[in-house]
């Protein structure tokens, strides 16, 4: 009865995802073993792992990208067979396309569905400025700094109105100040459009700042789920809070046994 | 909300004041000496002869050209020689670089069109274009045909293969992006694929262009009435070193344009690398 009033209510369902990649024809790789989750609507969920954990598979299987080895994921209920524009990804490595201005890059999500120019123009201005990028529309990618580049990956996401945000580690590449910027304004981003997050970090800060929810990843392969944690403290949250301090505390104490 | 990107762009023009040294580090400054350097060396080695009469002064082969604009040799101006060899590689470049880059392209994208072109090709690629002078004026006679043909042979190669490799290297992360964007197969070709891989095909119609010119000299100096490998050989034939100079010195201008023209063409249609090789 819980059960079933629990499965309704989720965005996305993960069950009992398996992964094992063969390499070269042989070798086998484990990478993800019986992770199951769910994730509510507009919630924003954070999957904390070191290095190698499995973390962008896992993404990367949510998104379509991939096809589990065992277990399946709904979006919805329905069951993820491909990716598909209802699932919006920020990528790793940024992956904006060079030969494409700002503007150009925000707008390809609608461009592809077919939305009018003058339309989707209008839904990529409001994505850029909802980023805070006005007055970069025309700029390439190559004269942007990284964190610009990341604003573009998660307009362009947005622009394409996804109802679930999938986001793989993307602010892994920038330095601790950008970075720690570039958190507040993703929960201000989270909180003027509210979306169901998924979002993959390593970093212990980043994922009690953000999250409703902390999902742990062992730190070996394969990945396992480990403890979840809520994080029920109220936004916007400060670093130096006790109670984040604690929860902190908490978290690395429980990860340094695993790792 | 400008602000918020963290970054305020500005554009800031700097003045510095007019010293020694900075006219030293101008780059036009350096073009130009680095110029006039190398025609004073030729101009003191040819005065002293050094390689006997072998060696005209810079002032003979100016003088020369100016009299080949208006005296025909076999007919025809320097302008018409000019002309007669850039048409050769006009025809040979389109032809080969019409086929050869799509070619390529299909290769990288069906692997049955690359099971079948690619052992065929990878047999001829090594194979060095003037090889085929001789067999090309067997079958096709000393007219026009042989030499659009070995220019075709010679320019083929780099076309194809790096429009290939173009393909080959886009980060396959990319086609993902289009498809969680919910695009088809046709988009990653034409929205990545393509882009992608323009720079690559530039670059392999730069490479062509150069081969270009090597393998319409080599036919025309074997057989040719028109041409600036013509002008050479005549210049040779007549003991006349200003005309082969001149010759050589035509070809590198027109050699130099016609490689100017493929990087406007490559800015035009790549926009967004324009201000990466901008220095
Ligand atoms: N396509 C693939 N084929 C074979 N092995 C793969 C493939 N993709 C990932 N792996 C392996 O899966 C393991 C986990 O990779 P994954 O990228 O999911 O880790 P991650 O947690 O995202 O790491 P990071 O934090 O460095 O991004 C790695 O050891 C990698 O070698
Ligand atoms: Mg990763």
């Amino acid at each position: 009865m819980r059960e079933e009033s629990h499965s309704c209510q989720a965005k996305i369902v993960c069950e009992d995802i398996t992964k094992v990649f063969i390499q070269k024809g042989t070798q086998r790789v484990h990478v993800l073993d019986h992770i199951s989750l769910d994730v509510k609507e507009n919630e924003f969920v954070v999957i904390l792992g070191p290095g190698q954990s499995g973390k962008s598979t896992l993404l990367r299987i949510i998104a379509g990208l991939e096809t589990p080895t065992e277990g399946s994921v709904r979006i919805d209920g329905r069951e993820v067979d491909g990716p598909g524009p209802d699932r919006g990804l920020v990528f790793q490595g940024y992956m904006l396309f060079a030969w494409k201005t700002v503007l150009g890059n925000v707008e390809m999500g609608p461009k592809l569905r077919g939305v009018p120019k003058k339309e989707r123009r209008e839904i990529a201005a409001h994505y850029i400025h909802l980023v805070g990028l006005d007055g970069f529309e025309n700029h390439y990618p190559h004269q942007l700094s990284g964190g610009m580049k990341q604003r573009v990956g998660i307009a362009r996401a947005y622009a394409n109105n996804p109802q679930v945000m999938l986001l793989d580690e993307p602010f892994g590449q920038l330095d601790a100040q950008t970075r720690y910027f570039m958190e507040k304004e993703t929960a201000r981003i989270w909180e003027t459009e509210k979306r169901t997050i998924l979002f993959v970090t390593n970093n212990i800060d980043e994922a009690i700042y953000l999250a409703d929810r902390i999902i742990t990843l062992e730190g070996k392969l394969p990945g396992r789920m480990n403890v979840v944690y809520n994080v029920d403290l109220p936004r916007p949250r400060e670093h130096t809070d006790m109670a984040f301090l604690k929860l902190r505390h908490k978290i690395t104490e429980a990860s340094a046994l695993t790792l | 909300m400008a602000d918020i990107a963290n970054e305020v762009q500005q554009q800031v023009r700097e003045r510095r004041p007019l010293t020694l040294s900075v006219v030293l580090k101008n780059r036009w400054f350096l073009y130009g000496l680095s110029i006039l350097v190398f025609f004073l060396v030729w101009d003191m080695t040819a005065a002293a002869k050094a390689f006997r009469s072998g060696l005209p002064r810079p002032h003979e082969v100016a003088l020369q050209l100016w009299r080949m604009l208006f005296d025909p040799l076999a007919g025809k101006s320097l302008l018409g020689h000019v002309w007669a060899s850039t048409q050769r590689i006009l025809i040979g470049f389109t032809i080969a670089s019409l086929v050869a880059v799509p070619l390529g392209l299909m290769m990288a994208l069906n692997r049955y069109v690359n099971a079948i072109v690619k052992p065929l090709f990878d047999l001829l690629k090594p194979m060095p274009p003037l090889a085929w002078i001789s067999i090309a004026i067997l079958w096709f006679g000393i007219g026009e045909t042989s030499k659009v043909f070995i220019i075709i042979i010679g320019t083929f190669v780099p076309c194809l293969l790096d429009a290939y490799n173009g393909v080959r290297l886009v980060e396959p992360e990319l086609y993902d992006v289009i498809r969680m964007l919910g695009g088809k197969r046709r988009h990653e070709i034409i929205q990545v694929c393509f882009p992608a891989a323009f720079p690559a095909i530039f670059a392999g119609l730069q490479i062509a262009l150069s081969i270009a010119w090597s393998c319409v000299l080599a036919a025309e100096l074997v057989s040719a009435r028109s041409g600036l490998g013509f002008i050479i050989i005549l210049g040779m034939n007549l003991s006349r070193p200003a005309m082969i100079v001149g010759g050589m010195v035509v070809i590198a201008l027109v050699a130099w344009s016609m490689s100017q023209l493929v990087s406007a063409l490559e800015r035009f249609v790549c926009p967004w690398k324009r201000e990466i090789d901008g220095r």
